[in-house]
């Protein structure tokens, strides 16, 4: 089995892999960045997404659990050990709790295919029945649960883009929002946009120097707008009129506001 | 001397009275193909408007005001972008009876201020309706902002279609006073 995703999207394949209830390797090879997912009967046991390549080191690294150079020093021993001994290691030594360690791995499978949901292109294979190296510590996921997940924050997304067509509006503050800023738990994400609210800035201009994809704007922007915070105006790029045409469309408009006034009644 | 057109736009959620509103102040009949519609979902009403109404209002020999009322369904329907061109002004009608077509109603809004820097007016229809929403809960509801017009509306009374249309006018004046 192999395709583009241009052809048959994320969602789809994690869908037939799971109704399939298949076993093997998808890799998806993209020119940026390469991917690996395992699947045990239709269930996620693997994944490796560029940096975050699923070892135990670097999954205990980006949970906060351990440093940088913690995570070194224990990559290197994971060459020789393998993750399994390691993470019996490190449990047997009271770093960690076994609970902690699947804790670490399934956030880290789910922040993975999350990234993974949202490719729109990249070469992908799957080679059925290969699995992971036995020296891996694999936590089964259930797909299911994963895909009616991507599917809402997918959903949400195009809902957004209905709402918020242009990204050429303007934003501000509502006259009297509903709720007090204080008392607001924003997010760092949200902040950041919130600091550039500015009467002659545009969404996409708050995107650019957020650093934020049309994507990612949208979502701040749609929810600090449903908290009643921001309002999306609309400055006007009106038709620059010479003196001589204002005034046509002048007598114009109110010939026809006359109209309408002395207009009958049925 | 040739005769002047004008047009403004009538756009609003499905079944919220756009074919009605048209029909009420134009002088000839309106021009709508009306076609069968399978959609579940939709069938609300059996007959939707697959062309576009189109109404007329003659001011004098050399003025003529086009009403054009947004064909359904299809949202983002490459006609609404040519609709939207050179329009003086756009009007948004919704069902105040009808909650769950708010959020439409509020997309579609957006969609057009986005096509055209033009002024715009809300009409809040069907408030003949025993379970219509009052104005305010339905500024709060469309999350509108402050100073855009809303007025209530039922497009079967031709009065209030004219007052509606009225109000657009007078904001298309005060806009231009503004500058
Ligand atoms: N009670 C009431 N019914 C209305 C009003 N305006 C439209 N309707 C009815 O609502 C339905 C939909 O109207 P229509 O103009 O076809 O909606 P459109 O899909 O927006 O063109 C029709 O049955 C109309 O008779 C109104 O102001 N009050
Ligand atoms: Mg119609």
């Amino acid at each position: 089995m192999r395709g583009n995703l241009k052809d048959f999207s994320p969602t789809q394949i994690l869908n037939l892999v799971s109704l399939a209830k298949k076993t093997g390797m998808l890799a998806i090879d993209r020119k940026d960045v390469k991917a690996n997912l395992a699947f045990k009967e239709g269930k996620l046991v693997f994944v490796a997404v560029g940096d975050a390549d699923g070892t135990l080191a670097s999954v205990l690294q980006r949970s906060g659990r351990i440093t940088k150079e913690q995570a070194a020093a224990l990559a290197k021993r994971a060459q020789q050990t393998g993750d399994k001994q390691l993470g019996l290691l490190l449990i047997q030594k009271g770093y960690v709790s076994q609970a902690e360690i699947i804790q670490s791995i399934k956030k880290h499978a789910l922040a993975a295919v999350n990234q993974f949901a949202a490719w729109k292109e990249g070469l992908f294979s799957f080679e059925p029945g290969q699995q992971p190296g036995d020296e891996r510590i694999t936590v089964p996921l259930d797909l299911e649960n994963i895909i009616v997940q991507i599917a809402r924050v997918q959903k949400l997304d195009e809902q957004l883009e209905e709402e918020i067509p242009s990204l050429d509006i303007h934003l501000k503050f509502t006259e009297r929002p509903q709720v007090k800023m204080k008392e607001l738990q924003l997010n760092k994400d949200e902040w950041r946009v919130i600091n550039f609210i500015k009467p002659e800035n545009t969404i996409r201009m708050i995107a650019k120097s957020c650093n934020m994809s049309d994507k990612q704007i949208r979502r701040v922007v749609g929810s600090l707008r449903e908290a009643g915070l921001v309002e999306l105006v609309q400055i006007r790029k009106r038709e620059k009129l010479s003196d001589e045409e204002k005034s046509k469309k002048v007598a114009l408009v109110s010939r026809l506001i006359n109209h309408f006034q002395s207009m009958p009644a049925d | 001397m040739q005769t002047q057109t004008v047009k403004m736009v009538i756009t609003g959620p499905f079944n919220s009275g756009k074919t009605q509103f048209v029909g009420a102040i134009s002088e000839i009949d309106v021009v709508a193909t009306e076609r069968k519609i399978s959609s579940e979902a939709e069938r609300v009403k059996d007959q939707t408007t697959v062309a576009m109404d189109f109404g007329r209002i003659t001011v004098d020999d050399d003025l003529v005001l086009y009403l054009f009322g947004t064909p359904g369904q299809r949202r983002f329907d490459f006609m609404w972008e040519i609709l939207a061109e050179g329009m003086l002004g756009f009007v948004v009608l919704v069902d105040s009876a009808r909650p769950e077509t708010f959020r439409e109603a509020r997309q579609i809004l957006e969609t057009f201020r986005a096509y055209a820097p033009t002024p715009y007016v809300v009409a809040a229809n069907k408030q003949d309706m025993e379970d219509a929403w009052a104005l305010d809960d339905l500024r709060i509801a469309l999350k509108l902002e402050e100073g855009v017009k809303m007025l209530p509306c039922v497009a079967k009374e031709k009065e209030t279609v004219k007052n509606v249309l009225l109000e657009l006018l007078y904001s298309i004046l005060e806009e231009m006073e503004e500058e």
